[in-house]
């Protein structure tokens, strides 16, 4: 088995609400995932999916307990450490919207690259063969709006995977892909992610998601009511 | 970050917002170009009069200088000699005279001089050395004024100078200056003798100028203030620069006010033009922050948006403003040329370009980081419900900003009226701050009222108004309205102010008779040249003619003003022309002017001596003459100030009966016409001109719409850019709809529908901008208003502009909604599957 990645120690986000008890977000999560493992997080619409991938992200800083990366705690961060730790350790797949109009694929998908010291021209070379490994070297030149939904969503996968980063998150990553695109999309995450021992936490609620997953856990109310084996979450279960 | 990463970015992200990024260049541009513009005029007309002073003065040091036209005995000119430590002195005979050409006149400043001017004077008369000075029988006057009035060479000329009519050769030279510019200059130049022979002021001087050296500075001045003996002014050889920058004071200030108002608006275009563009920044930085960017990189990546923007905008804005400044900006000196000879031409310094561009990178660097000021430096942590609760804050803050800075235009309005361009940014700001609660109230009403239309096309215009995705981009268009009629009416209804106070000053002045004769020349427009009145007599013989009465006037140094003095007939009814008292009872100045003893002070005259009403003030006339103050009024119109007294005070105080003009009331049934025949027919050849009342009245108008001529070019350009500004903002507004409307469409809704809720969303839009616009239109002008009589002391008619407003109301708004009407019923024709794609 690979090495550990990440550990959650006990993590809880609450909020404080105007009227009544504050939401419940993430409660008391503990998890570990290792390299080139695919862990799902499974569950319902408001279940505290996004606020733990937040969490994780230092995007959101918890009220108790630990995010541990290689052993470091992450919400300890200053907002500069954080968004070092975000841009070289820490991938981030979330729905295609976000791609950058007018820009072409290797431009989009060098996006993390051109904030390191490493140059534009440089960081355009480098992007190159994980183009080509998702299959878009025939589109590398196109712009967003010419490309399809999951070609969309692989670029968001090349730009996640850009700086060789430890481990990845994906946000519904299949959230506005068909079944077969879904499955395409995912297919290819896992098998790059293993490929390069990166730690993947997928947050989603397609219970076919969970299929490409090493682990699942369901998360409800903020917590971690189960823990699924893997790969075999059934549509019937998910219900 | 890397410079070239950082490019990179900007490149790759310009390709999808170009035409945005076109418009907020264009309003930025539009900005700069007004400053830069405005700037070189100012700058031009400052610099051209600097330039003539020293081309004749030289490295003189001191001037010894009449107070009138009459000038002084020319013995006086041993006594300054005498005096220890004068090294050099140069004799000067200085009268204003009208050059009448085969094809035209020109009004000329004649300088007679000594030869030895041409040895010790400044680069001007330095250029005369070649010729022989002293046995010349002919003037010397700079080539492009020859040629203005068909001379070609030793022609025989027309020189007017008072009544008489002299004929004259004139000799077509090139003059240079320091900076070798100024061979335009109205000048005419003269040996001593001949000037003092053709102006029939033979052994009379005007002025002397004096050269000491540094050291002995004390004794001179002593040894010249006992000759003057306090009739005589003595002062810097380059003083006439200070009276000049005196007298272009409140036109360099008012332009600048107009322009910095129209520049502000410009600016306010493009910040507005950037808020369209304000989603997809508020994405990048979301993005940006997920992958990883810090705050500084974030930062660093939209510097870089603003210095371009900027750089581009500048650069765009210099080459609108150089065009403008050529084209249309002339540095004409207007009025003033019939106080100063000068010939302004454009000169562009370090100054204008820095402080053009510096406005122009601040309003790119506002435009792009301000709206962006919560995503850049959110926290990290937060709330699901801070959303909600931020808006409820953002309302409060709204309200309350808003009316805080309509305080603050209050105060400055009531308090300080010369800190006007403060005044119309909180006055802007507020209208920005409270038009979101107008738009929502608006909003709300028509969301009750169209529950009784049948259709869905007002239903969906409230959903999209009330959508918070839509909230910046519907705000920046109602805001783009707002700024677009607040700018045309605050400046335009201002102008109109400006120029019916002109207007009022120029018929009550010249409404007091039927026929006006006075010297000829443009230059003599005011009746500032006193003459012989010889012909007063013969006139008053006339069968046609009632009566014919005195008026006098000429200007007059008063401290570094070069001041109006204007002094109608002691029985005119009416002295003071309505609605230019500033200060005191109309009725008990005009029986103080009657009585005789008093004198009607302009405010800015007597603020600055602290003077008021009833103290007395010693005109610095020929003979210091002390008058009591009756009143305080405007300027009358010119610039550096006027002061009134009845023609007979004048008379005393100048130790003159020579009249400035003759005021020649007609018999009953005689057509003012007719008038002007019979008396011209007696005139015969003569210097003199003879205008009927109203030509006169007309003369001053137009010369005050040419004072004016910035001005009114600032309003049109305002109107120009907000017209402009509003079809960019209407159709960048069309254009990012489209994947909406394909939604739409694939919801169900057909093309009619969705253009009449564009129409209905439009209507709202505009309707909530633009009428809040006119009416803080309003407000700037009773603002500027203030500030004009207050800063430069013109005579201003306020009157409310509602038909100024309502018809910029009408302008933009129809305007914006034809730019809808068209192009939208086109971006409906969107396939649905663009909604798919995209």
């Amino acid at each position: 088995m690979f090495r550990l990645v990440l550990e959650l120690r006990g993590l809880t986000k609450h909020f404080p609400v105007a009227y009544g008890e504050p939401v419940r977000a993430v409660d008391g999560v503990s998890m570990t995932v290792a390299g080139g493992e695919l862990v799902a997080l499974y569950g319902p619409s408001g279940s505290g999916k996004t606020t733990l991938l937040m969490l994780i992200a230092a995007l959101l800083e918890p009220d108790s307990g630990e995010v541990l990366l290689d052993g470091r705690d992450i919400c300890r961060l200053s907002p500069r450490e954080a968004a070092g730790y975000r841009l070289r350790d820490l991938g981030f797949v979330r729905q295609s919207l976000n791609l950058i109009a007018g820009a072409d694929v290797i431009d989009n998908a060098a996006l993390k690259l051109l904030g390191t010291e490493m140059g534009a021209r440089k960081a355009r070379k480098q992007v190159g063969p994980l183009i080509e490994r998702l299959g878009l070297s025939e589109r590398a030149s196109h712009r967003p709006e010419e490309l399809s939904m999951g070609e969309r969503q692989r670029v968001m996968i090349a730009r996640a995977l850009s700086t060789d980063p430890k481990l990845v998150l994906a946000d519904e990553p299949t959230g506005s892909l068909d079944s077969q695109r879904g499955e395409e999309v995912l297919g290819m995450l896992s098998d790059i992610c293993r490929e390069r021992g990166v730690a993947v936490v997928l947050v989603t609620h397609d219970p076919q998601a969970t299929a490409y997953a090493d682990r699942v856990h369901a998360l409800r109310d903020g917590r971690l009511a189960e823990h699924v084996a893997s790969r075999a979450l059934a549509p019937a279960d998910a219900s | 970050m890397k410079l070239s990463s950082i490019a990179r970015l900007y490149r790759v992200r310009l390709r999808a917002r170009i035409v945005q990024e076109m418009f907020a260049v264009l309003g930025i541009a539009v900005g700069v170009a007004l400053l830069f513009a405005s700037q070189v005029a100012s700058t031009s007309l400052d610099r051209s009069a600097q330039q003539l002073t020293r081309g004749i003065v030289g490295q003189m040091r001191f001037q010894l200088a009449a107070r009138d036209a009459q000038g002084f005995d020319a013995r006086l000119l041993s006594q300054v000699q005498a005096i220890p430590g004068v090294r050099m002195t140069v004799p000067v005979l200085e009268a204003s005279a009208n050059l009448v050409g085969p094809e035209g006149s020109r009004s000329v400043d004649l300088i007679g001089t000594d030869p030895r001017f041409a040895r010790v004077g400044g680069q001007l008369v330095r250029s005369l050395r070649a010729l022989r000075f002293t046995k010349l029988k002919a003037l010397i006057v700079p080539a492009p004024v020859a040629e203005a009035i068909g001379d070609s060479s030793l022609q025989r000329v027309e020189l007017q100078l008072g009544e008489r009519a002299i004929a004259a050769v004139v000799i077509p030279q090139l003059l240079r200056g320091p900076a070798g510019g100024l061979s335009g200059s109205p000048v005419a130049i003269a040996p001593l003798g001949y000037a003092q022979r053709l102006t029939g002021m033979s052994g009379r001087l005007t002025s002397v100028f004096v050269g000491s050296s540094p050291a002995s500075d004390r004794e001179v001045l002593a040894g010249l203030r006992r000759i003057a003996a306090g009739s005589l002014n003595v002062r810097p050889a380059t003083f006439s620069e200070a009276l000049f920058d005196r007298a272009a004071g409140p036109t360099n200030q008012s332009t600048g006010l107009f322009s910095a108002i129209s520049a502000l608006v410009g600016f306010l275009f493009a910040f507005n033009a950037l808020l369209l563009t304000v989603p997809q920044r508020r994405h990048l930085i979301e993005d940006l922050r997920l992958d990883g960017y810090t705050r500084e990189m974030i930062v660093e990546v939209l510097l870089f948006d603003a210095l371009v923007l900027g750089v581009v905008a500048c650069v765009v804005g210099l080459a609108l403003g150089e065009l403008l400044s050529s084209a249309l900006f002339e540095s004409s000196p207007g009025y003033l040329s019939f106080a100063f000879p000068i010939a302004p031409r454009r000169i562009v310094t370090g100054t204008s370009v820095a402080l053009a561009c510096a406005g122009g990178l601040i309003a790119a660097l506002v435009g792009v980081l301000f709206p962006l000021r919560r995503a850049i430096f959110s926290p990290r942590g937060g709330s699901e419900s801070a959303p909600a609760r931020a808006a409820r804050r953002g309302t409060s803050w709204l309200l309350a900003g808003g009316l805080a800075c309509l305080a603050a235009t209050t105060v400055i309005l009531l308090a300080a009226p010369a800190a006007a361009i403060a005044g119309v940014a909180t006055l802007a700001l507020a209208l920005l701050l409270l038009l979101p609660l107008v738009l929502e109230g608006l909003t709300g009403a028509f969301d009750r009222l169209q529950v009784r239309f049948r259709g869905a096309s007002s239903y969906l215009a409230v959903i999209e108004l009330r959508s918070p995705a839509n909230r910046a981009r519907s705000i920046a268009v109602a805001a783009t309205g707002a700024i677009a009629v607040f700018g045309s009416v605050a400046i335009q209804t201002a102008h109109g102010d400006l120029q019916a106070g002109l207007n009022q000053v120029a018929h009550g002045i010249n409404s007091t008779t039927d026929v006006w004769v006075s010297p000829a020349g443009g230059a003599n427009s005011l009746a500032t040249r006193p003459f012989e009145g010889a012909a007063a007599r013969r006139l008053r013989a006339l069968p046609a003619v009632r009566s014919v009465s005195v008026y006098r006037g000429s200007f007059l140094d008063v401290g570094d003003r070069r001041v109006w003095v204007v002094a109608p007939p002691r029985e005119v009814a009416r002295p003071v022309p309505p609605g230019q008292l500033l200060e005191g009872s109309a009725r008990l100045a005009r029986q103080r002017f009657h009585a005789g003893g008093w004198v009607i002070l302009s405010r800015a005259i007597a603020q600055e001596r602290g003077l008021h009403i009833g103290d007395l003030f010693v005109l610095p006339s020929p003979r210091p003459t002390a008058l009591r103050i009756a009143a305080l009024s405007t300027n009358f119109g010119w610039p550096s100030g006027a002061i009134m007294l009845n023609a007979e005070d004048y008379a005393r105080a100048w130790g003159s009966s020579d009249p400035s003009a003759l005021e020649v009331a007609l018999g009953p049934g005689v057509s003012p016409a007719a008038g002007v025949a019979e008396i011209r027919r007696v005139l015969g050849v003569t210097g003199l001109m003879v205008q009927t009342a109203a030509q006169r009245e007309q003369h001053f108008r137009a010369t005050g719409r040419q004072g004016l001529s910035r001005l009114t070019e600032i309003s049109a350009l305002v109107l120009v850019a907000t017209v402009l500004a509003m079809a960019a903002t209407m159709g960048a507004m069309i254009w990012q709809r489209r994947p909406r409307l394909a939604e739409m469409k694939v919801d169900g809704f057909n093309r009619g529908v969705l253009w009449r809720a564009l129409l209905w969303e439009a209507g709202l839009l505009l309707g909530a901008g633009c009428s809040l616009g006119a009416l803080f239109g309003l407000y700037g002008q009773l603002l500027l208003s203030r500030a004009l009589v207050r800063v430069t002391g013109f005579p201003v008619d306020f009157s409310p502009g509602l038909l100024v407003a309502l018809a910029s109301f009408a302008l933009v708004t129809a305007t914006a909604m034809l730019i809808v009407a068209v192009p939208g019923a086109v971006a409906t024709r969107v396939r649905p599957a663009v909604s798919l794609r995209e």
